[in-house]
């Protein structure tokens, strides 16, 4: 079969096709999509009035038309057998996009179920470990069978004995109804202290420091990146990862398009096109990008070395408090006096010589003095008026993932205290966000810093272990222990499971108990794919994705929007909420028959009928009166979101005169989430933390750093994209970038096979030459089905948050031969390119 | 060795070329019934075609902006003896702006968001943010003449490539 990529025609939507509005499964900007669905034999045609776009395709559109392409549409077929055109295109009237399309939202299309198309791989039937395989099973047995398990677990072990791992985002997979389901069920039921979320061994925030200095994870709208003087982005490759963000409102300030608005919003100060500063150890396509939009004069790019970025921001901060360029203003009447005498003494080291501080830091990241300097004076230097410089600060995984999760984001968030750039337009400290949010759960029963579920699992403390929506025998850290205990304890519950095929479900339970006193794991892997963790599941759950239920989740800007369902799930898949549900109905009932009205109770309150249920019933937990969390959509309901379409409301909402009104930018009252409701500077313990023994001694021993990321074309493990042939043959394999001299050094050519080896693991991947990497760094994709970097990454967390050091792996390389047939197709030219 | 006035010649004549070669009749491409019929338009000269040429032309039709570009290397479905003779489509297909081939990179750059494609890989995505590869126009040679055949995968704008 012609991949989509490669047809030659696409069959346009006529006027009566049914529209359906809704926003991008992938990544945290979000952006708005119509969704066109008409029966298969029924086209438009190219008049105007002949389709549903009302595009004049009798001649061919202009440049920035509405155009269809082949990736923006599928054929899929209903659970009643009929087929249907399904055309996804950017929606132009949706202010986060403006009709622009990146790489992965072009191409949803051929992500979505389809009989005759290789996503026919998902799940479509609950499945049950026997016989050495997975054969199908009835939903009431499946939810029988495994309410039965974790009733014995809680019953005979505590309810800690049940571990969770699940998806806790907004998007695709995910949603504010999936989440407090998900919530609801763990921790109001179970009642589990044993949880933790999709990319981390914990249930913890990635921005502790952020939360403990008052300050929201994501303060800005899209738009100040459009009024900014200076945009600084640490550890984020937005260009590749944030595409349209940084296409459609970062690209217009770098080229001066957003003067006149400047102006207007500004008033009279001074106003230029934007700068950026880009802290990132690679010279990535954002970089090449940006110097392409602005001149590179405008553009500071400090390609520093891992572990390095608690040095420079502070001694970026040091200098701004020495040039007295910090807002002293803000200081005193928003912030808690206290805590920035303790910031200026043990972080900016204020007893210490500027010049030391500035040169320490220098010689630690591997960058130019001057450059210090001169980001010091982009982010804070007057401007010509003597007006305060309005400086976004962004960040993202380079830093939360980085040497000491606390203490690096803790850095950048006092460096926004100081300069006074949050709440304010053309300011913000936010992280750029992975995947979209839609957080909305009881309480975590437990405490901080989180319990480290791995170390659980590892140990045996886990009798049962339910997997959601992600992977972590791929993604986790140390990932080869973690498929060793999967394999070990959940091998001999595969044993009793095949042993006992066809006795009573009590028999088997009881036979089952027995294999969990031994050390043995009972695993439930709910999910839209057989994923390499859920193929060591007992029971297996197929999920609804994005488009076969409807969903509602917000953006990096906390825009809250409505994802409408449009198309049937596979089979017999069912949404994540419904999956929930049915488990705590049934646990709900089993413990009534045992006479247990204190458990049953916990399990209460599960009879959603639909997906709007369940949004209303977490309503609950926000107020609307400016308290709430940055998830707060107290008021909104799905009538209300289908009436605001793809540009919704902001959140969180507070009710004004009974109505929910948005919010554009958080803290513009200069209100802070701290009982004084000032922020908080965060002082570090130390000017900067060093390395942990154990990574210390790794990096010691290997020579090549393997820094780790998502790139632009594949979205996060590749789970859908593995199934598109446009995104998989790009990256058919994991890849490896390695700067030409290290390349020659080793005898590896562009496509070579290499491995790479430490104390941890082993993983191997295809080389990529490339001056994006500095001599002595390497870069993988974090998450390749064939093979992830977590393969290489010690067991070692941030004690203070239980949030790995991702990016903290140091390998040795060796080559192991050239790949001819990879080589046809993968492209080796240089991806950090634009002009 | 063609002189660079030899291409722009090329390049002239070519166009002019085009325009007679439509409305002459072409074999039916195979395909069966239903599938697109390109026309079969002449484009150069293989010998006027020199390591490292570059030439504009249209196809399948004038509103249809191409080059041809022979690589220093062999191409995925390049023809010519040393299989380094390419065609493609220059609209983008992220957006529809006009792609320029850069020599120097070895690449097809788009400037208006930065999508950059591989000429020698069948126009695949180096990076940027189409969803799809740049349309190859397929060649074949014919008594020394490259003559572009068809179009393998839809040109920007278009909700078919022939009519």
């Amino acid at each position: 079969m012609t991949p989509e990529s490669r047809l030659d025609r696409v069959p346009l939507p006529p006027p009566d096709a049914q529209r359906f509005e809704t926003v991008c499964q992938f990544c945290i900007v979000g952006c708005g999509y119509k969704v066109f669905k008409w029966p298969v034999g029924r086209d438009g045609g190219p008049e105007p009035a002949r389709n549903a776009l009302g595009a004049d395709y009798t001649k061919p559109l202009p440049p920035l038309g509405d155009w269809i392409s082949t990736a923006m549409h599928s054929v899929v077929t209903e659970r009643d057998g009929r087929q249907y055109n399904v055309v996804i295109t950017p929606d132009k009237a949706c202010v986060v996009n403006e009709g622009l399309a990146s790489v992965r939202g072009g191409g949803q299309a051929p992500t979505l179920f389809s009989p005759d198309r290789p996503t026919r791989a998902r799940l479509s039937t609950p499945l049950i470990a026997g016989g050495g395989r997975h054969v199908p099973v009835a939903w009431d047995a499946a939810v029988d069978l495994g309410a039965r398990v974790i009733k014995a677990v809680i019953d005979r072990w505590g309810p800690d004995a049940v571990g969770m791992k699940f998806f806790d985002h907004g998007g695709g997979g995910g949603g504010f109804e999936a989440n407090w389901a998900v919530g609801r069920f763990f921790f109001t039921g179970v009642g589990t202290k044993t949880a933790s979320i999709h990319n981390r061994p914990a249930y913890n925030s990635e921005v502790h420091a952020a939360g403990d200095a008052g300050l929201a994870a994501l303060t800005n709208a899209y738009a100040d990146a459009e009024l900014a003087d200076t945009i600084l982005l640490v550890g984020t490759n937005a260009y590749e990862t944030q595409t349209n963000y940084f296409l459609v409102h970062m690209v217009p300030n770098l080229n001066g398009s957003t003067l006149a608005r400047k102006r207007e919003v500004l008033g009279g100060e001074p106003v230029e096109a934007g700068r950026m500063i880009i802290v990132d150890p690679r010279r990535t396509m954002t970089v090449a990008t940006a110097e392409a939009a602005a001149s590179p004069a405008r553009v500071l790019h400090l390609q520093i070395e891992p572990g390095a970025d608690i040095a420079l921001l502070n001694a970026i901060g040091r200098i701004i408090l020495d040039r007295r360029w910090h807002d002293v203003g803000f200081i005193r009447d928003h912030t808690e006096w206290q805590t920035f005498e303790a910031y200026q003494r043990s972080t900016l080291a204020v007893d210490r010589d500027l010049t030391d501080v500035v040169g320490e830091a220098a010689k630690m990241a591997g960058v130019p003095i001057a450059q210090i300097y001169k980001a010091a004076e982009w982010i804070a230097a007057p401007k010509a008026d003597g007006s305060r410089r309005r400086t976004l600060l962004h960040y993202e995984k380079g830093l939360i993932w980085g040497l000491k999760n606390y203490e690096n984001v803790a850095a950048i968030v006092d460096l926004a205290l100081l300069t006074g750039n949050v709440g304010k337009p053309g300011t913000g400290c936010s992280r750029m966000g992975g995947h979209q949010e839609a957080y909305v759960r009881p309480p975590y029963p437990g405490g901080r810093p989180a319990l480290n579920v791995d170390e659980a699992v590892r140990r045996g403390e886990v009798k049962c272990y339910w997997v959601g929506g992600c992977n972590p025998i791929l993604t986790t850290l140390n990932a080869e222990a973690m498929e060793a205990a999967f394999k070990e304890r959940g091998g001999a519950v595969q044993a009793v499971l095949e042993r006992t095929e066809g006795r009573p479900v009590g028999e088997r339970v009881a036979r089952l108990v027995e294999a969990l006193k031994q050390g043995g794991m009972f695993i439930i892997g709910q999910d839209i794919y057989m994923t390499a963790t859920a193929r060591f599941a007992h029971l297996v759950l197929p999920a609804a994705q994005w488009g076969e239920t409807n969903l509602t989740s917000i953006n990096g800007e906390r825009r809250l929007r409505l994802y409408q369902r449009f198309m049937d799930p596979p089979g017999e898949a069912i949404a994540d909420w419904e999956i929930m549900a049915r488990f705590a109905r049934r646990l709900r009932a089993l413990y009534l028959e045992d006479n247990n009205p204190l458990m049953a109770n916990r399990f209460l309150d599960f009879d959603w009928r639909t997906e709007e249920d369940v949004f209303i019933h977490a309503r609950y937990q926000f107020k609307g009166d400016g308290t709430d969390p940055i998830e707060g959509y107290a008021g909104v309901t799905y009538e209300m979101l289908r009436r605001l379409g793809t540009n919704g409301i902001q959140t969180p909402t507070r009710i004004v005169n009974k109505v929910p009104v948005g919010t554009v930018r958080m803290h513009e009252h200069g209100r802070f989430s701290t009982p004084s409701g000032r922020a908080r500077f965060i002082p570090a313990p130390r000017p900067w933390p060093g390395y942990a023994a154990k990574v210390g001694a790794q990096r010691a021993q290997f020579p090549f750093w393997v820094n780790n990321g998502r790139t632009n074309h594949i979205w996060q493990t590749l789970y859908h994209h593995q199934h598109v042939p446009f995104y998989n043959d790009h990256n058919p394999m994991p890849h490896l970038e390695i700067h030409p001299a290290d390349a020659a050094t080793l005898g590896v050519a562009a496509g070579d096979l290499v491995e790479l080896t430490n104390d941890v693991g082993r993983v191997r991947a295809m080389a990529i030459v490339t001056d994006s990497v500095k001599r002595g760094h390497t870069f993988m994709l974090f998450g390749q089905p064939r093979g992830a970097a977590g393969a290489l990454v010690s067991d070692h967390v941030d004690p203070t948050t239980t949030i790995p050091y991702y990016k903290g792996a140091w390998a040795a390389i060796r080559r192991i031969g050239p790949q001819p047939g990879v080589s046809k197709t993968v492209s080796f030219l240089p991806q950090n390119v634009a002009r | 060795m063609p002189t660079r006035r030899d291409f722009i010649k090329i390049g002239s004549t070519s166009v002019a070329g085009l325009v007679a070669a439509q409305s002459l009749p072409s074999p039916p491409k195979a395909g069966g019934a239903g599938a697109p019929r390109y026309p079969v338009v002449p484009v150069a000269a293989l010998k006027a075609i020199g390591p490292g040429a570059t030439l504009a032309f249209a196809y399948p039709d004038a509103e249809s902006p191409a080059v041809l570009l022979r690589l220093r290397e062999p191409a995925a479905n390049g023809v010519g003896p040393g299989r380094d003779i390419v065609a493609y489509s220059t609209l983008c297909t992220h957006k529809g702006c006009p792609v320029s081939f850069k020599p120097e990179r070895k690449m097809l750059i788009c400037p208006c968001h930065w999508s950059t494609f591989d000429p020698a890989k069948a126009g695949a995505l180096i990076i940027g943010q189409a969803s799809t590869q740049l349309p190859q126009i397929q060649l074949r040679v014919t008594d020394g003449v490259v003559e572009a055949v068809g179009v393998s995968g839809l040109i920007y704008g278009r909700h078919t490539n022939v009519a």
